[in-house]
C-alpha cells in the first residue's frame, strides 16, 4: 500500500481570544438566526409576526375599547410592545433548543468556543427583530388607532423599548435553555407569551389586577419596561421612566444570567449522563 | 344500498373522530390550545370587562362562552390546517387516500374529532366562570342547548374540513393559523358584538360559521327568543362548506395524484 502524504498547515486556534470569542459572538449568532429560527423565511414571517400582531392589535383594541370604555390607542401601545415579545421568545427558544433537534448542538458542545460569546451572540439578532416588529405595530397603531407619542421624548420611549426587548429575548434564553430538555419547548414558550398578555398591563393596568397576580407582573420582565414606553409616550423623560427602564435592564440581566447557568448546567450534565442526543 | 353499508361510513367517521381525539391528546400543543389557552382568555375577558366596571351591558356568561367559543376556533384552526399535511409527514396519507373506504369521510372523522376536542374550551371556562368569578349556570332555553351545541359542532367541523383542503396547498399550515385566529375571534363577534364593529364587517362575519354557532349556543343560554335561525344558519353553511370541502379534496387529490406529489412535504 503506497501512501500519500499531504501537509496540512498548522492552524492556530486560540479559543480563549478575544478575536475568536468576537467572532462566534458575531457571527454565531447571524448563523443562528437564518439557520435555527424556524419563521425566519417570508412565507412564515409575514403571516405570523406581521399580519398576525396586525390583527391582535385590532382585536385588543376592539375589545378593550368596548369592554372599558379606554382609548384604542392604549391597548394598541400594549400590543405593539407585546408583539416584540412573540417574536423575541419563539425566536431565543429556538436560537438555542433547535441546536439539539437540528442535531447540531453536540458539534456545538465539542467545540472549545467561548460559551459566554455563543450564548450572548444568539441575543443581537433577535433585538433587531423583536423591535423591528414592534415599531411595525407601532405603526399601524399610529395610522389605525389614534397612537401618538410625544416627539419631546420618543428617544427615551425608544430606549424603555429597546429594554423590554432585551429582558423578553433573556426570558427567551431562558425558555430555550429549559426546552433542551423537554420535547416541546414551545408550550412554554406559547404560555410565557400569554402570560405577558395577562399579567404584564398589556391590556389591563397591572395596578387593578388581583395582588397575587400582580406580585407575578413584577417578575416578569416586559412590565416595568411596558409601563415605561407608555408613559414616555406621553411626555416622561428619562429622570421620571429611567428608574424603570433600570428596572427592566435589570429584570432581564437576571433572566439571562440564570438562562446562561441552566445552559451551561445542562451541558455539564449531558456530558455526564451521557444525554446529549436524547430526546 | 343495504342497511350494513349505511351503517359503515358513519361507524367510519366515528371511528376516526375518537381515533383523532385521542390523538390530540397527546399533543402538548392541542392540551395548550384546548384545556389552558381558553382560560387565560376566559380570565383576561373578565377582569377587562371588571376593569371596565361593569360588563358592558353584558352578563359573565356572555363572556365565558365567547372566550370558550375562541379556543374552539383555535383548535379547529390549528387542528383541522395541519390535518393533510400531518398524514403525509407521518407516511399515512398514501394510505388512507388508497384505502377502499372514502377518504372524505376519513378526514370528516379527523376534523370532527377536532372540533370535538375544541369544545371541552367552553366547558373549561364556564366551570373557570363559576369557580372564580361566581358566574351563576343559566339557560333560558335548556332544551335548545343540545341541539345549538350540535349544530356548532357539525358546522366547525365541516369548516375545518374546508381549512384542511385549502390549507395543504400553503407549505407551512401553521402560520396562516397564526393568521387567521385574531381576526375571526374579532369579526364573529365572540367577544365584541358584530354591531359595535364598522358595517362593512358584519357581511364577513355573516359568513363564518362561529358567528352563527356562538350566536346559537347564547341564544339558548341567555337569549330572548329560541335560536332557529342561528341554528339553521350552521346547518346551511356547513352543507355549503361540506360541497366545497369535497370539490377542493377533489382538486387536490387529483393535482397530487397528476404530479406525483402524494407524499411530498
Amino acid at each position: 500500500m503506497t501512501g500519500v502524504s499531504i501537509s496540512v498547515p498548522a492552524v492556530r486556534i486560540r479559543p480563549r481570544s478575544a478575536r475568536a470569542a468576537w467572532r462566534t459572538f458575531w457571527h454565531g449568532g447571524l448563523l443562528s438566526y437564518g439557520m435555527l429560527f424556524n419563521w425566519a423565511r417570508p412565507s412564515i414571517y409575514i403571516p405570523t409576526l406581521i399580519v398576525g400582531p396586525t390583527f391582535q392589535l385590532l382585536f385588543f383594541a376592539a375589545l378593550g375599547s368596548y369592554a372599558t370604555h379606554r382609548s384604542a390607542a392604549y391597548f394598541a401601545i400594549g400590543n405593539a410592545v407585546q408583539a416584540s415579545a412573540i417574536a423575541g421568545v419563539f425566536g431565543m427558544t429556538m436560537a438555542i433548543s433547535n441546536e439539539r433537534w437540528f442535531g447540531t448542538l453536540p458539534a456545538i458542545l465539542a467545540t472549545p468556543a467561548n460559551r459566554l460569546a455563543l450564548f450572548a451572540g444568539r441575543f443581537l439578532p433577535f433585538l433587531a427583530n423583536g423591535l423591528m416588529v414592534s415599531l411595525y405595530a407601532f405603526g399601524v397603531g399610529i395610522v389605525f388607532l389614534g397612537v401618538r407619542l410625544e416627539l419631546r421624548t420618543v428617544g427615551v420611549a425608544a430606549l424603555a423599548l429597546l429594554a423590554t426587548v432585551f429582558s423578553c429575548n433573556a426570558i427567551g434564553a431562558l425558555q430555550g435553555a429549559i426546552s433542551l430538555r423537554l420535547r416541546d419547548g414551545l408550550f412554554g414558550a406559547n404560555l410565557l407569551v400569554m402570560a405577558f398578555l395577562l399579567f404584564c398591563g398589556v391590556n389591563i393596568p397591572v395596578a387593578e389586577l388581583p395582588g397575587w397576580m400582580q406580585v407575578i407582573s413584577n417578575l416578569l420582565p416586559f412590565t416595568h419596561g411596558l409601563q415605561a414606553v407608555r408613559e414616555a409616550a406621553t411626555g416622561a423623560g428619562l429622570a421620571q421612566v429611567g428608574g424603570l427602564i433600570l428596572l427592566e435592564v435589570a429584570i432581564g440581566v437576571g433572566y439571562a444570567v440564570l438562562a446562561f447557568w441552566l445552559f451551561s448546567y445542562l451541558e455539564h450534565s449531558s456530558r455526564r449522563n451521557a444525554t446529549l442526543e436524547v430526546r | 344500498m343495504s342497511g350494513l353499508n349505511r351503517v359503515r361510513p358513519l361507524r367510519l367517521v366515528w371511528f376516526v373522530t375518537w381515533f383523532n381525539v385521542r390523538m390530540l391528546l397527546t399533543s402538548e400543543f392541542f392540551i395548550l390550545t384546548t384545556f389552558i389557552t381558553p382560560l387565560i382568555f376566559a380570565t383576561l375577558a373578565f377582569l377587562l370587562f371588571r376593569s371596565g366596571g361593569g360588563t358592558a351591558g353584558q352578563t359573565l356568561l356572555y363572556v365565558a362562552l365567547g372566550s370558550g367559543m375562541m379556543g374552539v376556533w383555535s383548535t379547529t384552526l390549528f387542528g383541522c390546517g395541519g390535518a393533510i399535511a400531518w398524514q403525509r409527514w407521518e407516511g399515512t396519507l398514501e394510505l388512507l387516500v388508497n384505502a377502499p373506504s372514502r377518504y372524505d369521510f376519513i378526514l370528516a372523522g379527523q376534523t370532527l374529532g377536532t372540533v370535538v376536542l375544541g369544545f371541552y374550551g367552553i366547558v373549561a371556562t364556564l366551570a373557570w366562570g363559576v369557580v372564580l368569578f361566581g358566574m351563576p349556570i343559566e339557560a333560558s332555553f335548556p332544551l335548545m342547548l343540545p341541539f345549538s351545541l350540535l349544530a356548532a359542532v357539525i358546522s366547525l367541523g365541516a369548516l375545518g374540513m374546508l381549512i384542511a383542503t385549502t390549507f395543504v396547498l400553503y407549505r407551512h399550515a401553521n402560520a396562516l393559523g397564526n393568521m387567521l385566529e385574531y381576526p375571526i375571534w374579532l369579526i364573529a363577534g365572540l367577544l365584541v358584538p358584530i354591531s359595535a364593529l364598522p358595517f362593512w364587517v358584519r357581511p364577513l362575519s355573516w359568513l363564518v360559521v362561529p358567528t352563527w354557532g356562538i350566536e346559537a349556543i347564547r341564544g339558548a343560554a341567555i337569549g330572548a327568543r329560541p335560536p332557529f335561525g342561528p341554528i339553521a344558519m350552521c346547518l346551511l353553511l356547513a352543507v355549503v362548506y361540506y360541497l366545497l370541502a369535497r370539490l377542493m379534496l377533489v382538486v387536490v387529490l387529483a393535482k397530487a395524484r397528476r404530479d406525483a406529489t402524494l407524499t411530498l412535504q
